[in-house]
């Protein structure tokens, strides 16, 4: 019998394992770990873009917690990533639909459907402002035509709004469609079959058989969807910069302005770090959700 | 684009981190700079140059500043195009991280806030010794002291953007309306041109597009007003300003203003001034190039406009060339720089789109005098342009930065060219704006 029972150190092969990792390890805890450790300590100092200033406790978070426009832009945000979310899963759900039914050139559709979500941002933003901005632009000459009248799409604060949520919906709903086409198509056709024989309707076969069955592709595609449209910078930015009168100026907006408009970077890392800590409940809150799917 | 080796890779690197923490993050790496020696470094003097012209700018502002011969014992010059994008970024990152240049040009008022955080190398003893080769007195009037701090000269004055009056000699021809000389017969030109379904006052503040904010900060400038006085502090619910913006709230009332001026973007107004929709307006001492073509002949360079009061007056922004305290020579880096505006003439007189020139010299050479418009800016809205620090003054401070294209200025801007405000209302707004980014 051995003198003692100690624990085993480390074999060689494990030692190797560690040592291969180590290299991705650093580079994580560099590239990640490190910037967000330097804008926490940031957000609790009343520093410039080129000074780390002073250190000021929770005083940026209390100024930005008691300021208008960080409630209004945290209802914005709430508006734009509701209609983003909910807007885009509608229409890339039912083109997922569509696109199950056999037609001519379907391939296709689908390549040409998936163009605003592979177009770069910046090329949309540019096409969308050459439909709307001025009232030349085709869509204020059809509004007119139609007896709406000269809409003005960007400068009407509650038209921007829309406007830009619309934009999101648009870019956006490709990714949705792809989501849910590949949910669709992970779902038996002897289901839908069952259902049928059983006498089920076609709305009762969407409630009671489609969206269940792909309820976990669903939920993964709105906690994706909801990091994507409160993390939106370029879509807002590029369409508007945050206008007219702060309008469309959502909470990554505010913060991007804090910092290298005002150059004030304490209080723009503490909207920054309010909003990741919002993120990281709402996806907890939708993934456990998710497993509750799981179980069921 | 040119690249000064190392310097890049580890700005790309740091850039790599990307959106607001990782840049507030690089914010925070900010240890401050040792002041370069005296000279004898082998290192070289990293000159950043922005895009100020049309595609052969920098190609050429490159062959000036790789032809500098230095000094015995200084070192050369290596050259760099800074984009505009994300401009702010890169030089605060570069600054912060001691990667930044010895020499650069950058935002109007981009020195002043270096300045305030101790980055900058004062152009104090090169302006000095510029008066005794003729360049200090080769600057046109006024210019230098804009640049004059309460600790010495921050940075040089480089080019000129000015924001001036325009119009459409045709159309305003064809609306039978005089080219307006003050702010009575500018309403007047308005009402002509509107009767042709083509507005007066063209201008843009969407996104991107400060321009609009510039001209209402001119017309308060015209009037006498500004935003600070001379304590430098912000100052604007004044009576003068009251008068102007009520004017700007008059033209907007009239129809006068296009209705989506408040969402245009600098390419929106230069599509509606080539469609014929714009037949006045303000904008920079560019447009006319700009637009091109047989409408950018038709656009003339109007006087400036006398206020109510009997006083002129536009906002103009002295871009700078300043030099920065983390250098390998303060020596290497002001004999570089006064190689370069020795030699830099070309970059006007082969038109490369550069913003007006700074020197008296290049403004009279033929190439120069055979531009109508800009002999115009020069001859009448140089000798009135003002900066962001009038009335109180005109050298400029780090407190101007927060007017400059700031989230309180469009704010202000796009609520009065929208319409749906009071004049008073919204300078006390702007107010509140300047003092809380003022204030941290």
């Amino acid at each position: 019998m051995p003198a003692h029972h100690g624990r085993r150190g480390p074999t060689a092969g494990t030692l190797t394992l560690i040592l291969f990792v180590m290299p991705s390890v650093l580079l994580i805890l560099l590239l990640n770990l490190y910037p967000v450790l330097y804008a926490g300590m940031q957000s609790l100092r009343d520093g410039s873009l080129i000074a780390a200033g002073d250190f000021v406790g929770l005083e940026n978070y209390t100024d930005v917690l008691t300021s208008e426009a960080f409630w209004d832009s945290t209802g914005f945000t709430l508006v734009f990533t509701l209609v983003g979310v909910f807007g885009s899963w509608a229409v890339g759900l039912a083109l997922a639909l569509l696109l199950r039914t056999k037609i001519p050139a379907g391939g296709l559709f689908k390549v040409l459907l998936l163009l605003p979500w592979v177009v770069p941002v910046v090329v949309s933003a540019t096409s969308w402002n050459w439909l709307v901005a001025t009232p030349q632009s085709p869509f204020p000459i059809i509004t007119e035509a139609i007896g709406l009248g000269r809409v003005l799409f960007l400068a009407d604060p509650t038209l921007a709004q829309v406007t830009v949520c619309v934009f999101k919906v648009w870019i956006s709903f490709p990714f949705m469609m792809m989501m849910m086409a590949s949910a669709l198509a992970a779902v038996d056709d002897n289901v839908y079959e069952a259902a049928r024989v059983d006498g089920a309707s076609r709305g009762q076969i969407f409630t009671h058989v489609t969206l269940p069955l792909i309820s976990r592709s669903t939920y993964i595609s709105w906690i994706l969807m909801t990091i994507f449209c409160v993390n939106d910078f370029p879509t807002i930015f590029l369409l508007t910069g945050g206008g007219p009168v702060n309008a469309t100026s959502s909470l990554v907006v505010l913060s991007y302005r804090k910092v290298f408009a005002e150059f004030q970077t304490g209080p723009g890392t503490a909207i920054a770090f309010v909003m990741t800590l919002t993120l990281v409940v709402v996806s907890v809150l939708l993934y456990r959700q998710l497993k509750k799917v799981n179980i069921e | 684009m040119s690249q000064s080796g190392f310097r890049l890779s580890r700005r790309g690197l740091l850039g790599a981190a990307g959106g607001v923490s990782a840049a507030a993050a690089l914010s925070a790496c900010g240890g401050g700079g040792s002041g370069g020696g005296g000279g004898g470094s082998d290192e070289p003097i990293a000159f950043w140059n922005m895009p100020w012209g049309n595609t052969e700018f920098n190609p050429m502002d490159e062959e000036i500043t790789l032809a500098y011969q230095p000094p015995e014992g200084l070192p050369p010059a290596t050259y760099q195009v800074v984009q505009w994008a994300n401009f702010t970024q890169t030089f605060s990152s570069a600054v912060a991280s001691r990667t930044g240049p010895a020499v650069s040009s950058g935002g109007g008022t981009q020195a002043f806030l270096f300045e305030a955080q101790g980055a900058i190398a004062y152009a104090d003893d090169l302006l000095e010794s510029w008066r005794g080769n003729g360049l200090y007195d080769d600057f046109l009037p006024g210019l230098i002291d804009t640049m004059k701090t309460e600790n010495g000269y921050a940075a040089v004055p480089y080019n000129l953007d000015m924001r001036v009056l325009w119009y459409n000699k045709t159309l305003l021809e064809e609306a039978g309306a005089e080219p307006p000389t003050d702010w009575q017969s500018f309403l007047d030109a308005c009402e002509a041109l509107k009767k042709n379904d083509v507005y007066g006052y063209g201008t843009a503040a969407g996104a991107g597009a400060y321009t609009g904010g510039h001209i209402l900060v001119s017309w308060m400038i015209g009037n006498g007003g500004g935003l600070f006085n001379a304590d430098q502090q912000p100052d604007c619910v004044t009576p003068a300003n009251i008068e102007a913006m009520e004017f700007v709230l008059e033209c907007v009332a009239k129809g006068y203003v296009d209705p989506a001026s408040a969402s245009y973007t600098s390419d929106n107004a230069q599509t509606q001034w080539e469609e014929r929709r714009f037949g006045m307006g303000f904008d920079t001492g560019g447009l006319a190039n700009n637009v091109g073509g047989e409408v950018g002949s038709d656009l003339v360079v109007g006087s400036p406009l006398t206020s109510p009061a009997g006083s002129q007056g536009m906002l103009f922004f002295p871009n700078n060339i300043m030099m920065y305290a983390d250098t390998p020579s303060q020596e290497g880096s002001e004999a570089f720089l006064t190689y370069y505006f020795q030699n830099m003439s070309r970059l006007w007189t082969e038109k490369t789109g550069i913003g007006l020139p700074p020197l008296r010299s290049i403004t009279e050479t033929p190439e120069f005098q055979s531009d109508e418009n800009n002999v115009k800016i020069i001859e009448e809205y140089q000798p009135i342009a003002r900066t962001w620090a009038a009335p109180g003054g005109n050298a400029l401070f780090q407190g101007v930065t927060a007017a400059d294209a700031t989230p309180a200025m469009d704010t202000f801007t796009q609520s009065i060219l929208g319409g749906d405000i009071e004049a008073r209302a919204a300078l006390e707004q702007l107010q509140q704006g300047l003092e809380d980014t003022i204030g941290g």
